[in-house]
């Protein structure tokens, strides 16, 4: 199996999927990827020599921020965010919606799990 | 989010006028201002804008980082206290 960056090792599918196992690669960038390196996208993962894998390496490393430093710049940038004082950094601080969606119901992706309160209106008491 | 870059950052006429007097007289003053918009420019940094959020006006000191964003970010609008921790009275 073919290893790129470090600790990606997509496996044995077409490359232009697998190399989608990185983070911070979809799949417009895979194929661009794969175009830049001169390499096929159908072709199996595994089928790719050495000097395929380094050259996706060596364009991944020179051109394109993934994996860890593109965590790190998306955390920087929420930082910032509560660092100046932001509406948008109030609301990362409190993990609800920053886009102006209702929060009143649903939003569950950032508020997580419901918590039931106990004595709120349709909760039934025992 | 998402202002057509054709027109470019929105800046409130008026308080560009005042802050260009305000740069020119020299001192520091706050500048009073409705215009939650406003986008902060380069020009504005390192003023303090009091800035309304429908009941009182905030004071923002407006810092390199913030270019970009509007006066209103910085001004909330809502105060949320928490909810209640529990009431005795277990109606409905």
């Amino acid at each position: 199996m073919p290893r790129i960056l470090g600790v990606d090792i997509p496996n044995d599918k077409k490359t232009h999927i697998s190399l989608r196992y990185i983070y911070g690669i979809g799949p417009a960038m895979a194929l661009r990827l794969c175009e830049q390196a001169g390499v096929d996208p159908l072709r199996l993962a595994k089928e790719l020599n050495e000097d395929d894998v380094s050259r996706l390496a060596t364009i991944l490393d020179r051109e394109y921020t993934v994996e860890g430093p593109l965590r790190r710049q998306i955390q920087q940038n929420i930082a910032r965010l509560k660092d100046i004082g932001s509406y948008r950094g109030s609301r990362h601080r409190r993990n609800l919606p920053c886009r102006g969606q209702r929060s009143k119901t649903n939003a569950r992706t950032r508020k997580g799990p419901r918590k039931t309160v106990a004595g709120k209106k349709g909760v039934k008491d025992k | 989010m998402g202002r057509s870059l054709k027109k470019g950052p929105h800046v409130d006429l008026r308080l560009l006028e005042k802050v260009e007097k305000l740069k020119a007289k020299g001192n520091r003053d706050p500048i009073k201002t409705w215009a939650r918009d406003c986008t902060i420019i380069p020009d504005f940094v390192g003023l303090t804008f009091l800035v309304h959020n429908g009941k009182l006006f905030l004071k923002v000191y407006a810092t390199e980082d913030m270019v970009g964003h509007n006066l209103g970010e910085f001004s909330p609008t809502r105060t949320f206290r928490g909810h209640t921790a529990k009431s005795k009275s277990s109606s409905k």
